[in-house]
């Protein structure tokens, strides 16, 4: 084939490939964008459900594994599960040192966040999202927060692998909203007032901030950030 | 994807590379298989899989060349599966239908069905050479394979479309 071949052939195969006669499209940006979305929030749900799947498989594993388990430190690691709920004790001074009524429980999970690797970043994926493994370990000490319905969030886009969750929270009497808040290392942003924020395990940042859902009302969990955020800080 | 259309364009957002390229994407994929409805779905499975990736692409001027990847390996990779296994034929695809003036939609179902006759990975290589202006090198990238094995692919593909097409492919060509 010559470079006139090539010419030649080139005209023939745009002639062929014309618009010329073609259906019009069955698909525009807004289709794309929509299925990319789907695709994203169907691959999100199959992580989700593998990771439910692995805790399963590890709670079972815990469950088999304690009665015969003879050194202290292998019980440390079911022992949050079984700790008292400390917001069943509203009298719980926290900010001087481990609550009175959380002390085994608190400890047990402390020891057991000290031999996990932290959580370090998440995905780097744009979606309406709660990250579920931040909020399992918000659970841990705030167990209050368990069933609290997930706030409504807009599209956010976390490029770095941020994570967050917010939640519409009920502490006794105080009802608003409680966001945690983690930043990979180098990330850094303004706290909003009343935030608390520390470093973490990873090298990033955690922040926990909590809103009444009225304006002069007592936020929820407002006297346990500061708690909150030491009991993340070596987890995340 | 008509290389004189992409040279230095790097689109910032995904909405104005789609704007730019669909028609081109799609008019590669129709060549690639023939089929203007499985040409869409090609299509826009690639896009939909650029947009998941748009955060992650650091290089906006390759852009082109992964839609290029993308299409073709959702083709050959069709082509293999057993309910939609292409069948080759040494048949004259329409021969005698061939008119004597290059009108556009004659043209196109003579070298469309020309084209199915070649088997899937030469058919690529005509495509992306003659359809995309791509040189041996930048066809080579384009489906990850040696400057050499892309001569020879096209060497082969060309003497398929012969073969099948037989003097049409001749007098499909453009006057001048």
């Amino acid at each position: 084939m010559t470079d006139v071949d090539d010419r030649e052939l080139g005209a023939l195969f745009r002639a062929a490939a014309s618009d010329s006669g073609a259906p019009p499209p069955r698909f525009d940006h807004d289709s794309v964008v929509s299925a990319s979305r789907r695709a994203a929030a169907r691959r999100r749900a199959a992580l989700a459900g593998g990771a439910v799947a692995l805790f399963a498989v590890v709670g079972v594993g815990a469950a088999i594994g304690l009665p015969s388990s003879p050194g202290h430190d292998a019980s440390t690691v079911a022992a949050p599960m079984l700790a008292p709920n400390p917001a069943a004790q509203p009298d719980a001074r926290l900010d001087p040192g481990p609550p009175a009524d959380a002390g085994s429980g608190q400890a047990a999970a402390e020891a057991a966040g000290a031999g996990a690797p932290p959580l370090g970043p998440g995905t780097a994926e744009c979606a309406d999202r709660q990250d579920r493994a931040l909020r399992t370990i918000v659970e841990q000490v705030l167990p209050g927060v368990a069933g609290a319905p997930e706030a409504a969030t807009t599209m956010e886009c976390r490029p770095r692998g941020e994570r967050g969750i917010n939640v519409e929270a009920s502490d006794g009497g105080a009802v608003g909203l409680l966001s945690v808040q983690y930043l990979p290392p180098g990330t850094v942003v303004a706290l909003v007032p009343g935030a608390v924020s520390a470093p973490t395990a990873s090298g990033g940042t955690v922040i926990v901030s909590s809103r009444a859902s009225e304006e002069g009302a007592p936020a929820p969990f407002a006297g346990r950030l500061e708690s909150t955020v030491a009991f993340l800080a070596p987890r995340l | 994807m008509d290389e004189a259309g992409e040279r230095e364009f790097v689109p910032d957002t995904f909405e104005e590379y789609f704007r730019a390229r669909r028609d081109a994407v799609r008019r590669t994929a129709f060549l690639l298989c023939g089929d203007w409805h499985r040409a869409d779905d090609h299509a826009q499975a690639a896009f939909v899989a650029l947009h998941r990736h748009w955060r992650r692409i650091r290089d906006r001027g390759a852009l082109d060349a992964w839609m290029r990847r993308t299409l073709v390996r959702a083709v050959v990779d069709e082509s293999r599966r057993p309910w939609r296994r292409e069948r080759f034929t040494s048949e004259p695809a329409h021969a005698s239908s061939v008119p004597s003036d290059s009108d556009a939609v004659a043209t196109r179902h003579v070298l469309v069905d020309g084209l199915r006759s070649v088997p899937p990975r030469q058919r690529a290589v005509l495509v992306l050479r003659f359809l995309d202006g791509l040189d041996v090198a930048a066809t080579a990238t384009a489906l990850g394979c040696s400057e050499g094995t892309v001569k020879s692919q096209t060497a082969h593909g060309l003497a398929a479309l012969r073969t099948v097409l037989g003097d049409a492919l001749d007098d499909l060509r453009p006057a001048g």
